[in-house]
C-alpha cells in the first residue's frame, strides 16, 4: 500500500512538470543552465542580430571548455523582428515554457522595454542589454547589470570632440525617430550646452524611410559643417549618398552601432572615409588583442558558413562576459540571488568591451548597476581600416 | 527658386521608382482585378538573383540579362503554376496567395542571403552628380532612373498599342470572353501579363541595387507604388507614371519645406484626399452602366 502510494505521488509529480531537483532554481539543473536572449534577424533591425549569434558561438565556445562548475549553458534566443510585442510574446513563452534562468543580451531599446516589467516582477536577472538606453540604468533595477555605455554618454563624447578637437560650431543631428535615436539626440544638446552651444538643427528619419533626400536638403539648407548620424547602417549609407550627389559634404560623426568601419566602406563604396565613430568593443581586426584571437577562432568554429566577422559579432562575445564571470564568482549553488550578488563584486573586469565594475544595489546610484561609462573613438581610413583616435575614455 | 528645382528633381527620381512599381502592379490589376502583394518581393528576389550570378563571377549585362529573364518566367510561373490553381479563384482569394507569397519570398532572400545589406557595384558611382545649374544636382543614378522609368513607359505604350501581342493583351481585359471567341488565347495571355508586369518591378529593384539591397528595400517601395497606382487610378499606366511622380515630388517638396517628420504619411493622405474627392483616381476611365 505504501509503496503505491510512493508509485502514484511520483507519477502524478512527474505528470504535472514539478522537476524532481525542487531546491534547484528556476532553469537551473545540476548540468544545464537556460539561458534567453532575442534580437531581430529579419526587418529593418536585422543588420545588429549578428550580436546574438556571436553569443550563441561564444556560449558554445564556454561548453566546449567545460561549463561553468560542471553546468553547460544551453542558449535560447528568438527572432522579434525588431517589433516589441513579438518580443514579450517570445520571452513569456520561453519563461512560462521552459523556464529560464536569466536572460543575456536582447537587442533593441523598444523591445526590451516591452519586457522589462515582466522580467522585474519576476526578479528575473537581465546581463548585458544590447542597447545602450539609459533607460536600463536610470532609475538602476536590481536585477539588470549592463557593461555597454548609454548612447547619452556616446553622444556627448562625440560631440565634445567635434567641439574641441574639430572646433565645429554648426552641428546638426539625423537621428532615428524612436528611443535609440532620441537617447543620442539628448547627449548632443547636453554636451552643446556644457560648451554653450545649441544645436543648428535635429532631423527625424522614420526607420521605413528610404529616401533620405529631405533630409540631406535640410542639412544643407542649414549649412551644417559637422553632421552626427544616429541611425541604421542603411539609413547612414544613403544619407552619405544623397550628401555626395548635391555636393554637400560636412564632417560626419556616428554612433557606435555604426561604427563597422570595413563593412560600412565596402557597403557604401568608400564613402564612410573620414567618418569618426564611437566604438564599444575592440577592434575585431586587431591581431594583437588576445581574446579578440581566442573569439575569432570560436568564430570559425561555430559560425554559419556565411558568417561574417565584424564588429556586431564580436560584440555578442562581449555582452555575455560580464555574465559568464559572475556564473564563476557565484559557484556550485547557482540561484538568481546567489548570481545578482556575485555580478556585484565584480570590480574593473576587462574583457573586449570596457572595464566594468558594479557595485551593491543602490536605487538612487544608476553606476550600482551600470558597468561602464566608457568609449573610445575611430576614425574609418582608406579600404576600412578603423584607427583608433582616443583610448577607452570615461565620460564624466 | 534653385532650392525649389533641386527638391522637384529629387522627387521626380524618387518617384521614377514608385512610378516604375506603380506600373508593375496596374499591369495585372488591369488583366486579372488583382492586387499582387508580392510584387516588391518578385523583385527584391530577382534582384538578389543578379547579385549571386555577379558573386559567381558574370559580368554585369549578363547577370542582370539573367535575372530579367527569370523574372519573366517567375512572374508567368506564379500566374500558371499557382494563382490559376487556386481552388478558391475570388480575386480575394488569389490575393491572399500573394500575401503568402511575399512571405515565402522574403523568406528565402532571408534564409540564403542573411540580413546584412549588400550592395551591387555599376561601372559608375551611384552617387557621382552632374550640374545642371548654380546649386543644381542629378545624380548618375538618379538621372537613369528617371531615364529608365520614361523608356519603360513607351515602350509599354508601344507595345499596348501596336503590338498583335500587345492588343490581345488589351483584348483579354476589356471582354475576356469576347477575346476568346476571337481566337485569342486569354489564358496564356494572362500568364505573359504576369511576366511583363515582374519583369517591370524588377527593373525598379534594379536601379535599387548600386544602393543597399537588403530583404526589406522594397517594402517602401512597393507602398508607395501601390499609393501611386490609386492615385493615377488603378488601371491606367499613365496615371501609375503620373502618381508615381506626385507623390515622389509632393513628399520632397513636403520634406524639404515643410515637414520632415510627416513626409512619410503625404503619399497617403494624398490617397485619402483623392479618393474622397474622385474615387477612380485622377486617371482612370471607369464605366457607368446603365441599369
Amino acid at each position: 500500500m505504501k509503496k503505491l502510494l510512493v508509485f502514484w505521488s511520483l507519477f502524478l509529480w512527474t505528470l504535472c512538470g514539478v522537476p524532481l531537483n525542487l531546491m534547484a532554481e528556476e532553469g537551473v539543473t545540476k548540468t544545464k543552465i537556460h539561458i534567453g536572449s532575442w534580437g531581430a534577424q529579419t526587418g529593418p533591425g536585422a543588420p545588429w542580430g549578428a550580436v546574438v549569434r556571436g553569443m550563441d558561438a561564444y556560449f558554445r565556445m564556454i561548453n566546449e571548455e567545460g561549463g561553468i562548475h560542471g553546468r553547460k549553458i544551453i542558449f535560447h534566443s528568438f527572432d522579434d523582428g525588431y517589433n516589441p510585442a513579438r518580443t514579450l510574446a517570445g520571452v513569456k513563452q520561453l519563461q512560462e515554457g521552459q523556464g529560464m534562468f536569466a536572460y543575456v543580451g536582447g537587442l533593441g531599446t523598444a523591445t526590451g522595454m516591452a519586457v522589462v516589467d515582466y522580467l522585474m516582477e519576476r526578479k528575473i536577472p537581465r546581463i548585458g542589454p544590447g542597447t545602450a538606453s539609459i533607460r536600463w540604468v536610470n532609475p538602476p533595477k536590481r536585477y539588470i547589470f549592463t557593461n555597454y555605455a548609454p548612447y547619452l554618454y556616446e553622444a556627448r563624447m562625440l560631440i565634445r570632440y567635434a567641439v574641441e578637437r574639430l572646433g565645429k560650431r554648426r552641428i546638426v543631428v539625423i537621428y532615428q525617430n524612436d528611443e535609440y535615436g532620441r537617447g543620442g539626440l539628448r547627449g548632443a544638446q547636453k554636451e552643446l550646452q556644457v560648451h554653450q552651444l545649441s544645436l543648428v538643427d535635429a532631423i527625424p528619419v522614420e526607420l521605413r524611410d528610404t529616401d533620405m533626400r529631405p533630409h540631406v536638403f535640410r542639412m544643407k539648407q542649414k549649412k551644417a559643417d559637422l553632421v552626427l548620424l544616429w541611425v541604421s547602417p542603411s539609413h547612414a549609407i544613403r544619407i552619405l549618398g544623397s550628401s555626395k550627389a548635391i555636393r554637400f559634404q560636412p564632417r560626419w560623426l556616428t554612433t557606435s552601432t555604426v561604427s563597422d568601419c570595413s563593412f560600412m566602406y565596402k557597403l557604401s563604396k568608400g564613402l564612410f572615409e573620414g567618418v569618426i565613430s564611437a566604438a564599444f568593443v575592440e577592434n575585431p581586426m586587431s591581431n594583437s588583442h588576445p581574446l579578440v584571437q581566442k573569439y575569432k577562432k570560436a568564430y570559425q568554429k561555430y559560425a554559419a558558413k556565411n558568417e561574417r566577422w565584424g564588429v556586431f559579432y564580436l560584440a555578442g562575445f562581449g555582452f555575455a562576459e560580464p555574465f559568464i564571470e559572475g556564473l564563476k564568482r557565484a559557484g556550485k549553488d547557482l540561484s538568481r540571488e546567489s548570481l545578482i550578488t556575485a555580478m556585484e563584486e565584480i570590480r574593473n573586469f576587462k574583457g573586449i568591451f570596457a572595464e566594468t565594475t558594479y557595485k551593491p544595489f543602490d536605487s538612487l546610484d544608476p553606476r550600482s548597476r551600470q558597468g561602464t561609462d566608457s568609449v573610445f573613438l575611430i576614425e574609418c581610413l582608406k579600404d576600412g581600416i578603423s584607427k583608433q583616435l582616443t583610448p577607452w575614455i570615461k565620460v564624466q | 527658386m534653385s532650392q525649389f528645382i533641386q527638391l522637384v528633381l529629387n522627387g521626380i527620381a524618387a518617384g521614377s521608382i514608385y512610378a516604375l512599381m506603380a506600373m508593375s502592379l496596374v499591369i495585372i490589376y488591369q488583366a486579372s482585378a488583382v492586387v499582387n502583394f508580392a510584387q516588391g518581393e518578385m523583385a527584391l528576389l530577382t534582384a538578389y538573383l543578379a547579385f549571386l550570378l555577379l558573386e559567381q563571377g558574370l559580368t554585369l549585362p549578363v547577370a542582370f540579362g539573367f535575372s530579367f529573364l527569370f523574372s519573366f518566367f517567375l512572374g508567368a510561373g506564379i500566374e500558371f503554376g499557382i494563382l490559376r490553381r487556386a481552388r478558391e479563384s475570388t480575386v480575394i482569394s488569389k490575393m491572399m496567395i500573394t500575401i503568402g507569397l511575399e512571405m515565402v519570398f522574403i523568406g528565402l532572400v532571408s534564409w540564403k542571403f542573411g540580413a546584412d545589406p549588400k550592395t551591387i557595384d555599376f561601372p559608375f558611382s551611384p552617387y557621382d552628380s552632374l550640374m545642371l545649374g548654380q546649386d543644381i544636382f542629378l545624380s548618375f543614378l538618379e538621372a537613369i532612373s528617371i531615364l529608365v522609368a520614361l523608356v519603360v513607359v513607351i515602350t509599354l505604350y508601344l507595345f499596348f498599342r501596336f503590338t498583335p501581342l500587345g492588343i490581345a493583351m488589351k483584348a483579354s481585359r476589356q471582354n475576356e470572353r469576347a477575346a476568346r471567341l476571337m481566337g485569342i488565347r486569354t489564358k496564356r495571355i494572362l500568364m505573359i501579363t504576369w511576366g511583363i508586369s515582374s519583369l517591370v518591378g524588377t527593373i525598379a529593384a534594379s536601379l535599387l541595387t548600386p544602393l543597399t539591397m537588403h530583404p526589406y528595400m522594397m517594402w517602401n517601395p512597393l507602398l508607395k507604388g501601390f499609393a501611386a497606382a490609386v492615385l493615377g487610378g488603378m488601371t491606367s499606366l499613365p496615371g501609375a507614371l503620373i502618381g508615381g511622380y506626385m507623390i515622389g515630388i509632393i513628399e520632397n517638396l513636403f520634406g524639404g519645406y515643410l515637414s520632415i517628420e510627416f513626409k512619410e504619411v503625404v503619399a497617403f493622405a494624398m490617397i485619402l484626399l483623392v479618393l474622397c474627392l474622385r474615387p477612380s483616381g485622377l486617371f482612370a476611365h471607369h464605366y457607368v452602366k446603365k441599369v
